[in-house]
């Protein structure tokens, strides 16, 4: 059995008849925060969506401790412990923020009303506007109910697409904070993030993605300080 | 004033029926993302399963493929509510569960499999439309048939006190819908399948991340879709006849209603249906305008209205 709590072996994927991924490898161990990085079309969301069921693999395998999940169903994927926040359109809408919440359970058998209620209390805006409808929150607060969406079914893995995109520099550190509130409490963290230095910064471990592969892996310092990674990936044009 | 009010009593029979079409088209297009131009038909087939299981369950069966259906009456069939004998209210339901049954089976067997975009699935409905038709006038003909209940005249007391006549099937109808449309509301905001629902039109992508399984909640909305379109069939029937070509021949007019109300807008679907009800009876109203151009001034109404507010009047309101 694989001593990782999720793992990706060889993996190639993509879209239709379009590769993505071209053999890609990597891992997320119990309680980390590991961050992928990469260009613009490097792969980092679609390797999310791979893992997650969205794209089924080509080949390789998915496992989450040791267990096949390639093409697994995400709502199956939610049952099983793992959670996902889409990059864009990560809240429903038309529904209130207590229905978001109780939708981002709605695979739980018990215990929902007390995890709501925690929830709230970790994030009192949300609790301020429970009744408000989510399309009213500005970007940062719909951030923090898509985060929370995700928690409801306290899983073990989460993975996340760019949580910093479209959001004023201001917000993106309330954002990273509460990834970090979100692994303390002991949830291992999967994140895609285009705020390459600032995604780094709170990871225990970093993957450069280029062309659908790893092209670079290692500590996050380490990889903040290493020459290379930083003159190709962190200064180039697509970094702020 | 009181040629009015028996107009607006008119209007809101005829609005109750296209509410009830109009929900189930708008349901559909909410989740499932296409104009599903079998809706009308299946009106069709929920009013004919009513007008069987009436017959069946009432002592009176109707020929169906030249055959004779067995004639299984129910204790207290003859009972009559306001106007109609309780194997007509359970015709009604049976009429329901059958409009159901037969939007599943379709969504099953043509629609999911076909995986098809919407202009496609759009298409592909025409022709689920008339292959119900199809089987509908090989069952029962191309003739026009009534649900054979003695009209009973106007609720005196009404007619005295306000000079409107009002019938008691007239009272069925609005009330029915009333339940309907209560229960309907009822489910969508304080049941878990109503929010899942709501979750899945407002973004069927992040339902099924968030768990939500959205093969099941899609079955649901064709099954209530299907339900209510059959109870509009059936009152459709009790107003005026009960024809193989009834849902088809009203199927524009609920386009229109779920298209003034917003498309996709299950409440705007309510309101499109009210307003384009409403405009097609109260036409008489209108100097020199006479009864033959209802259909032509509720569109012109919808035209005007989608003029000022291009979605719809509650449009993206799931």
């Amino acid at each position: 059995m694989s001593r990782h709590v999720l793992e990706a072996s060889n993996v190639d994927s993509g879209y239709g008849e379009v590769q993505v991924l071209d053999d890609l490898n990597l891992h997320l161990d119990d309680e980390e925060i590991v961050c992928l990085i990469g260009p613009n079309g490097a792969g980092k969301s679609t390797v999310l969506k791979t893992v997650f069921g969205l794209l089924s693999p080509w080949t390789g395998s998915v496992t989450l401790r040791g267990e096949e999940i390639g093409g697994v169903d995400p709502a199956d994927l939610v049952r099983m412990g793992v959670g996902y926040v889409p990059q864009v359109d990560n809240v429903f809408g038309s529904l209130s923020i207590d229905e978001n919440l109780r939708m981002g359970g709605v695979a739980r058998e018990s215990g929902l009303d007390d995890v709501i209620g925690r929830l709230y209390e970790r994030f009192p805006i949300l609790d301020e506007k429970r009744g408000a409808k989510a399309r009213t929150l500005s970007g940062g607060q719909r951030q923090v109910l898509a985060f929370s969406r995700a928690l409801v079914m306290e899983p073990d893995v989460l993975l996340i697409d760019e949580p910093s995109a479209g959001l004023a520099p201001s917000i993106v550190e309330d954002v990273f904070r509460n990834v970090q509130t979100v692994n303390e409490l002991g949830t291992s963290i999967l994140m895609v993030e285009q705020n390459a230095r600032e995604g780094l910064a709170i990871s225990d471990r970093g993957y450069v993605l280029d062309q659908g592969t790893v092209a670079y892996e290692g500590r996050a310092r380490s990889l903040l300080d290493n020459p290379e990674v930083s003159q190709l990936y962190l200064g180039g044009a697509d970094y702020e | 004033m009181v040629q009015l009010a028996q107009l607006l009593v008119n209007g809101l029979v005829f609005s109750s029926i296209i509410i009830l079409g109009a929900i189930g088209l708008s349901l559909v297009y909410s989740i499932a993302d296409f104009a599903n131009f079998a809706h009308g038909d299946l009106m069709t087939a929920g009013a004919f399963g009513a007008l069987v299981a009436a017959g069946v369950l009432g002592g009176d069966p109707p020929t169906l493929f030249g055959v004779t259906l067995p004639s299984l009456p129910i204790p207290g069939a003859d009972i009559v509510l306001f106007e109609l004998p309780l194997a007509l209210y359970v015709g009604i339901l049976v009429g329901m569960a059958f409009a159901a049954l037969v939007a599943v089976v379709t969504q099953r067997f043509i629609y999911e499999p076909l995986d098809a975009g919407s202009i496609e699935l759009l298409i592909t409905s025409i022709g689920v439309a008339l292959g119900y038709r199809a089987i509908v006038q090989l069952g029962f003909g191309s003739g026009q048939r009534t649900y054979e209940i003695e009209r009973t005249g106007r609720i005196e007391w009404l007619q005295d006190l306000l000079g409107i006549a009002v019938t008691p099937r007239d009272v069925i109808i609005l009330g029915l819908t009333a339940v309907l449309v209560i229960g309907l509301h009822t489910l969508l905001q304080y049941t878990t399948l109503g929010r899942k629902m709501r979750a899945t039109a407002d973004n069927a992508d992040l339902a099924r991340v968030s768990g939500i399984r959205t093969g099941e909640v899609i079955l649901a909305m064709w099954v209530i879709g299907g339900a209510l379109a059959a109870a509009g069939g059936v009152f459709l029937g009790l107003d005026t006849l009960v024809r193989p070509r009834m849902g088809f021949d009203i199927l524009l007019v609920v386009f229109a209603a779920v298209i003034l109300g917003g498309i996709g807008s299950v409440y705007g679907a309510m309101l499109g249906g009210l307003v384009i009800g409403m405009a097609h009876e109260l036409t008489p109203a209108i100097p020199f305008v006479s009864v033959e151009y209802s259909s032509a001034v509720a569109f012109i109404l919808m035209v005007v209205i989608l003029l000022v507010r291009p979605k719809g009047i509650m449009g993206e309101v799931t």
